[in-house]
């Protein structure tokens, strides 16, 4: 075999797993045929590889058996009240659980809205009995609405208690909104401001060495 | 969060314990690593960025499965000796006809012997199917390289001797220790 036809083999072999993957243009795809058509060492070295590959896209799919994962289950079970996030309530992590997997703009509107909700309703029974003026102007509808709704002491620690939850909340959302707007609207012209001070640095530096007589 | 965790677990498994069986010797190593990734994912749920779920469970399972190895290798270096005997005289008794089946149980074998990144390259893309993308994205790579070391991992695996000793038997070329014209050997005659 003269070295020429060698060199030819050796960039021929080259493109094996190309013209394989069917990422030949179709010039050198036909450059490439021609030359395994012709020739029998790399006409064997394709019908190797193309054996190959064959073979390796027909390996079987490895299941998984169950037992595999029986310690990771238990893991699971054992670890739940110790490992997951301590959240105030059973309805609070279910309601983190299905906020997290709403979409975006559910996820922000539902704490405002269930906060304006939890404000409307315990607002006349917090507020309601101290503010004198309205009383003395209104007092006969005041009265009326009394008698309707009646809060305890206790519905009303309880009421107080539920809003801290949720205002809780709300600040936990608030605050992840902050750093998502903080890395698209902050950081960023922050660390462009910055890259361009350095650029400007060294390319103070830079005239600074060319003007050295030195 | 449990059901959301076990609902990764489940979608994720089969591509987490495939990737570490065809990378490591032992069923019961390719057990370990699947075992290790899904408490990795465990003790993560909160810090990690579920949309990227699939690329960082791989990320995870390649690390491991690399560990593994490492592991694995001191203590088989000697074993290993005698295993590719045992091929060798295997490989006078085949028959002429490709035993699939053979081809590929040592197929299986020669991937296992490649090196990372070669191995999880090619395990990643062709048994398993992965996208460029989702291979650039765990091993953190640029998409060419993972093209030109798919490639190369492709070459390493059909240098494997008893592979390519398989295949001549089965085209009647006769087993001899000279290779028939491989790319290496090409190079080696143009240098």
């Amino acid at each position: 075999m003269s070295t020429n036809s060698e060199s030819q083999c050796y960039f021929i072999q080259l493109q094996i797993d190309s013209f394989v993957d069917g990422e030949l243009s179709s010039a050198q795809r036909e450059v490439f045929m021609s030359h395994v058509h012709t020739c029998e060492d790399c006409g064997r070295e394709l019908q190797y590889a193309q054996t190959v590959h064959d073979a390796i896209l027909d390996l079987p799919v490895i299941n998984c058996d169950e037992n595999v994962l029986e310690p990771i289950h238990r893991l699971v079970n054992n670890g739940h009240e110790s490992a997951a996030p301590a959240r105030s309530s059973s309805l609070w992590t279910a309601l983190g659980d299905w906020l997290g997997s709403a979409p975006m703009f559910v996820r922000y509107a539902m704490p405002v809205v269930a906060v304006a909700v939890l404000a409307i309703a315990i607002w006349p029974a917090v507020f309601g009995p101290t503010q004198d003026a309205p009383q003395v102007a209104s007092q006969e509808v005041q009265t009326v609405d009394m008698q309707q709704v009646t809060y305890g002491p206790e519905d009303i620690q309880q009421a107080l208690l539920d809003l801290n939850l949720a205002i809780d909340y709300l600040n936990e959302v608030s605050q992840r909104t902050e750093v998502m707007i903080g890395d698209r609207f902050l950081v960023t012209p922050l660390q462009d401001s910055l890259n361009a001070s350095f650029e400007r640095a060294m390319e103070r530096n830079r005239d600074a060495l060319l003007d050295d007589p030195i | 969060m449990i059901p959301q965790y076990r609902q990764a677990v489940d979608q994720h498994r089969q591509r987490i314990f495939s990737f570490a069986h065809y990378s490591l010797r032992a069923k019961e190593d390719a057990e370990d690593v699947t075992q290790e990734v899904f408490i990795k994912l465990w003790q993560h749920w909160q810090k990690i960025d579920h949309s990227k779920l699939g690329g960082w469970l791989m990320r995870v399972a390649h690390n491991a499965v690399i560990d593994q190895v490492r592991k694995n290798k001191s203590a088989n270096s000697q074993q290993d000796d005698y295993a590719e005997v045992e091929e060798q005289a295997e490989e006078i008794d085949e028959g002429r006809q490709l035993d699939q089946a053979a081809f590929k149980q040592q197929l299986m074998e020669a991937i296992k012997e490649l090196d990372d990144p070669f191995r999880s390259i090619i395990v990643m893309r062709d048994v398993q199917g992965l996208s460029y993308a989702e291979i650039r994205e765990t091993l953190d790579m640029s998409e060419s390289q993972v093209k030109v070391y798919l490639h190369r991992s492709r070459r390493k695996l059909r240098e494997n001797k008893t592979l390519r000793n398989l295949f001549n038997v089965s085209v009647g070329k006769p087993v001899t220790d000279k290779e028939s014209l491989t790319l290496s050997t090409v190079k080696a005659t143009n240098e």
